[in-house]
């Protein structure tokens, strides 16, 4: 099988839904793997990824062409290096609309390039809008929902965000207690660092850090039996 | 043999994208197996011919040898369609001579097809080249086109003046060309390629390029919507309504 090239793109409708810390920590993951990995920070004012993990993210903009140049000429490079797009939720309609009209999704199927959403829910109804639209245009998109459980009462809207044929089911982000969410936040805070030097996989990050990165694996699975299950229907 | 189909693309105006229209049809009737051959009329350095250097001839419209070398050959190339880029201000002039040299009444008498593919300005005074142009459209199909490549605004535009003048023609019809983003036009011109060839990478000599992908993406979504305007007006069935009659015979 060719050597596929995934990319995550995290996005939500809404502000403060923790899809930084979504595309931090699976940044890291690619780390933790000794993998390369290219990240990119997709946000009009504030570049929160690039502060964390400044080795990894370059910023991207959406405001001209030249911006969405950097951007996507490099989203479409077949590397087999993962990709991990934060994409600020007032740039979500544009970015999905260059997709559209660039026509990004043959292109990516041309080069063995696996692109994956996650969309980072929460109760209010412009993010059910957003998921509905996102699944209504991009049929052939991998969509899947995300439950940060630091959002309030976000599983009593589970509903709003049905699974996809291609996403899967919805995975979940446990939530973090705010003493713990405030260590994870400073900017020299490293998830792998931690994990090296941590000798109590029984504390609350660690912990969570298993299970947020037992997820992603899963995520990574979704898209090898994604992209095999065509040739595996050719063969048979 | 097929009838030949002559295409003219013109206007009174420079600047209106009469060679962005030229190119797209070039495109166009390459990618439906459609032998084409085209004359630029920007003699005597040409501007279409920089993108189609393979099949377009540069030529004088005011010289009797270069429109004998148009004409005079219609029936003996190999080519089916021929489009002529007009030079701005020489559509009207055009239309004259070929009233003159008989080639209309050959259109008349369905000896071949002609199609006019009037480029509009977004003044007021286009709305009079076309009833200027009116007058030798009687046997030709006419197609209007609002250009917007140029971000043009049709600003002066009043709808029942417009459809005043559109509708003095029997066989109208309007087209519209979408706006190409800025730094792809730009780039599609750098590389002095037609637009397919830029979509699929490629260099004028066919060898591997480097595009941008998102320009890439800008030109082939543009050229997209552009051949849809051509088939909504079924400009294969005017030009080549053989080849297509054999497609249809092909597909059932």
């Amino acid at each position: 099988m060719h050597r596929r090239t995934p990319i995550f793109i995290v996005t939500s409708s809404r502000p403060r839904v923790g899809k930084t810390l979504i595309a931090r920590a699976l940044t890291e993951y690619f780390c933790a793997q000794r993998r390369l990995v290219a990240a990119f920070d997709v946000n009009p004012d504030e570049f929160r990824l690039i502060d964390h993990l400044p080795a990894y993210t370059a910023a991207a903009s959406l405001n001209d062409t030249r911006g969405e140049m950097a951007l996507f000429d490099q989203l479409v490079v077949e590397d087999a290096v993962p990709k991990v797009v934060d994409l600020n939720h007032q740039l979500l309609d544009r970015f999905f609309q260059v997709m559209q009209q660039i026509d990004f999704q043959a292109e990516a199927r041309r080069r063995a390039i696996a692109p994956m959403v996650l969309f980072v829910a929460d109760p209010d109804e412009r993010s059910r809008r957003g998921y509905s639209l996102l699944k209504d245009r991009f049929p052939g998109l991998p969509l899947v929902p995300v439950f940060n459980e630091n959002v309030q009462h976000v599983g009593m809207y589970r509903s709003n965000f049905p699974p996809t044929r291609l996403g899967g089911e919805p995975i979940r982000i446990p939530a973090l207690t705010p003493v713990v969410r405030s260590v994870v936040d400073r900017r020299n805070f490293s998830f792998v660092a931690y994990v090296q030097k941590s000798n109590d996989p029984t504390s609350e990050l660690y912990e969570w850090m298993s299970r947020v990165f037992v997820a992603f694996r899963e995520l990574e699975v979704r898209l090898m039996v994604g992209q095999a299950t065509p040739q595996l229907r050719h063969s048979a | 043999m097929a009838k030949p189909a002559v295409i003219l693309v013109g206007a009174d105006k420079g600047g209106v994208g009469k060679t962005t229209v030229s190119r797209a049809l070039l495109d166009y009737f390459i990618a439906h197996n459609i032998p084409t051959r085209a004359f630029d009329t920007e003699s005597p350095k040409g501007t279409l011919r920089r993108f189609h250097p393979e099949v377009t001839d540069v030529v004088d419209m005011h010289s009797t040898a270069d429109q004998m070398k148009i004409f005079d050959t219609l029936s003996n190339t190999d080519a089916q369609v021929t489009i002529i880029d007009i030079r701005a201000g020489l559509l009207s002039t055009t239309l004259r001579s070929l009233r003159d040299i008989g080639f209309l009444d050959a259109a008349k008498k369905a000896q071949l097809s002609f199609t006019v593919f009037h480029i509009l300005g977004p003044s007021i005074a286009s709305l009079s080249e076309i009833d200027e142009t009116a007058g030798f459209m009687d046997d030709a199909h006419y197609i209007l086109v609002k250009n917007f490549i140029n971000n043009t605004t049709f600003f002066e535009w009043d709808p029942a003046t417009y459809n005043s003048y559109f509708n003095k023609i029997k066989d109208a019809h309007d087209i519209t060309i979408p706006k190409l983003n800025e730094m792809a036009c730009e780039q599609v011109e750098v590389a002095s390629v037609p637009y397919v060839s830029f979509v699929a990478n490629k260099t004028g000599r066919g060898e591997p390029a480097n595009y941008s992908f998102v320009l890439r993406g800008y030109v082939r979504h543009w050229l997209g919507n552009v051949w849809a305007e051509f088939d909504r007006v079924k400009l294969l069935d005017m030009v080549a309504p053989e080849l297509q009659r054999r497609g249809a015979a092909r597909q059932a």
